[in-house]
């Protein structure tokens, strides 16, 4: 029950840029809601909430839902979080003013605000220009080190450039996430970024979906970053989410992709919650 | 020693030390063009370890036949020229950078693409100049690829350490050397990176134990003896190694860092903690070949003397070798690599190793 209120103040209060959510400060206000009919109204509540203004895009736009069965078990014990963010440039920062608008520390953030009891240890393990074997490498390694429960990874964008063949990506990406949740360890994939200049490409396009075919073979959670900022760069043309070199992100632009994970592992770890079966 | 001339003069004859450095730098200069044709066929797809071991191994030898050439120079003297050793390593670790990084703008301004810039762990140094220019020069920040010699800095900053305990007390070095090994396995420490968060690549506290059982290994002494002595076995245990290593490697056997017991880092294999699988790989191979150069010798003249002149002049090629490397990177970038380019990249970079070690020798007889 504690994970089931947790989840509603997790949807509710993921994306606010100011905390200014007096109610909901611990899960016991929101027991108070008659139990039956909770899960029904947060449920539909859910996509509307969670992004601020700029950042907002249809949640089904933003990743398919998957269970994350290491968080929601540490969460129901109350247990600190450990997460290992991987991957490129976008996950060390490039075109972010400093390292603490990064999307990582972003995230960092907002999910401190919606877990409130629950202490969260980021670790940012970003190596600009790598490709997913190297990462891959890296992720089995650190993953090891550093015992994560949850593991992002953000991954195709420098395979699409560097012209890896789909296979090889596919296979080491699958491989990876494979060996990870026989760990037990959670996995959220974070997908490629929207860039104008590869929007007709059509390898940039094939790595995109070859990371979905590995993301719903071992059902995990797959962040389309590509469609949600495409979205938002289509609905919202005045809002500008990129650096100068217009292909890495500037701070909004991390804003916004931290918003759209911490929107993807909150509603998921809901989603989760509703099915007692498991 | 086998009667193979000098191609120059007055420089050493070729030797085993020279050859197998001369063919570490060769297969570090196409591992380091990811994606290259000939990157298949270099010894780190058929066995755990690659040149990177070898190249700290001789290094570690080396290192013992200079000490005792200068048995008679008094502790303090020993100290100052190994020392000045890792000074030379810092200002060409230092150049070799700054041009890599110019390489890498180079060629962002003339694709006209800035993705350019993030390439090997590059993007720090445009996109966070103030913390990444610090950390260049105080070793915290690599280029990938790059990031050997801050590794041999620091081996050789504590070299004039391990040159002085070893002449006192020759048992102690191997003992200690292995101590640190264990506790760095152990507890998975390493250096941190900054300002890109991370570890060191080469991990000095794991990488160490080569570069010992290197020095160890490189001159006269004791364990010398024995391995006379076992010479046969030793070789049949080397080759048996090598070929298993063969097979694992082939068909992926081996336990991974999320599949092996706790602490995984002694089972598995791993280039960060330098796993005991790829140092016993290194040890094996040399159990396995050592003494093979006088065949080469023999049979192989040309490509003895081609080796051995890159191996007399390891620094120098060491550095040019890593430029051409990101030079082949970029080209293949540039030509959207297919073989005809990977061929000429490499026929280019296998003369402009002989020419860079040639004129180092030239340089030396004016």
């Amino acid at each position: 029950m504690a994970g089931l209120a947790f989840a509603c103040a997790a949807s509710v209060a993921v994306a606010q840029t100011t905390p200014a959510d007096p109610a909901p400060q611990t899960p016991a206000v929101v027991q108070t809601q008659p139990a039956p009919a909770a899960p029904e109204t947060v449920v539909e509540a859910a996509p509307t909430h969670p992004l601020s203004g700029q950042c907002s895009v249809p949640t089904s736009e933003i990743a398919a839902p998957a269970p994350l069965p290491t968080l929601v078990s540490r969460l129901e014990k109350n247990l600190p979080l450990r997460i290992l963010a991987i991957g490129s440039s976008s996950t060390w920062g490039v075109g972010a003013t400093s390292n603490r608008k990064n999307y990582p520390s972003q995230l960092e953030g907002m999910l401190e605000r919606v877990l409130k009891d629950i202490p969260i240890e980021m670790i940012n393990r970003g190596v600009s220009g790598e490709t997913a074997g190297t990462t891959a490498d890296r992720l089995r390694m650190e993953a090891a080190l550093i015992k994560p429960d949850l593991v992002l990874w953000q991954v195709g964008t420098n395979d699409a450039v560097q012209r890896v063949s789909v296979e090889s990506f596919e296979r080491t990406v699958g491989k990876t996430v494979a060996v990870l949740k026989r760990k037990k360890i959670d996995v959220v994939l974070v997908g490629l970024q929207y860039t104008p200049k590869f929007a007709r490409d059509e390898h940039y396009f094939a790595i995109r979906e070859a990371l979905k075919r590995v993301a719903v073979e071992q059902n995990v959670i797959y962040v389309r970053r590509y469609q949600a900022m495409e979205f938002i760069a289509k609905t919202k043309a005045s809002i500008r989410m990129m650096a100068d070199d217009d292909f890495h992100l500037n701070d909004l632009g991390y804003q916004c992709m931290a918003e759209h994970i911490a929107q993807a592992v909150t509603a998921n770890l809901f989603v989760r919650r509703r099915k007692p079966a498991s | 020693m086998p009667s193979v001339p000098p191609k120059v003069k007055g420089t050493r004859p070729p030797n085993e030390i020279d050859f197998w450095r001369g063919f570490a730098l060769v297969t570090i200069f196409v591992n380091h063009i990811p994606g290259i044709y000939f990157e298949t066929f270099t010894y780190r797809n058929f066995g755990f370890s690659d040149s990177a071991e070898l190249f700290v191994l001789l290094a570690g030898w080396s290192l013992r036949a200079m000490v005792d050439r200068s048995r008679d120079l008094e502790p303090l003297r020993l100290v100052f020229r190994i020392g000045g050793r890792a000074v030379v390593l810092y200002v060409a670790q230092l150049v070799i950078t700054v041009i890599a990084v110019a390489m890498i703008a180079a060629t962002a301004l003339l694709a006209q693409t800035n993705l350019v810039l993030q390439w090997n762990n590059a993007a720090a140094v445009f996109d966070e100049p103030v913390t990444a220019n610090i950390g260049l020069v105080i070793l915290t920040h690599h280029l990938g690829y790059f990031d050997i010699l801050p590794l041999y800095i620091v081996l050789m900053t504590v070299a004039p350490a391990i040159a002085i305990l070893h002449r006192f007390t020759p048992g102690a070095l191997l003992a200690l050397s292995c101590a640190v090994y264990a506790a760095t396995l152990y507890t998975g420490f390493n250096l941190p990176t900054w300002p890109v968060e991370g570890r060191w690549f080469f991990n000095p506290f794991a990488w160490q134990l080569v570069f010992v059982i290197g020095y160890v290994l490189g001159g006269d002494g004791r364990p010398q003896r024995l391995i006379k002595k076992h010479r046969t076995g030793l070789r049949f245990l080397g080759i048996s190694f090598v070929v298993g290593s063969f097979f694992a490697a082939v068909w992926g056997w081996y336990p991974d860092w999320l599949t092996a017991p706790e602490p995984a880092a002694f089972f598995v294999v791993d280039k960060t903690f330098q796993t005991p699988l790829r140092l016993l790989h290194v040890l094996a191979l040399v159990a396995a070949f050592g003494g093979a150069f006088l065949y080469l010798a023999r049979w192989a003249k040309p490509l003895v003397q081609y080796f051995s002149m890159l191996g007399r002049n390891s620094l120098n090629v060491f550095c040019v070798g890593s430029l051409l490397s990101l030079a082949g990177q970029i080209a293949r970038f540039t030509f959207e690599g297919n073989l005809s380019v990977d061929v000429a990249v490499l026929l280019i970079g296998l003369v402009g190793l002989s020419v860079t070690a040639w004129v180092s020798e030239w340089r030396q007889r004016l």
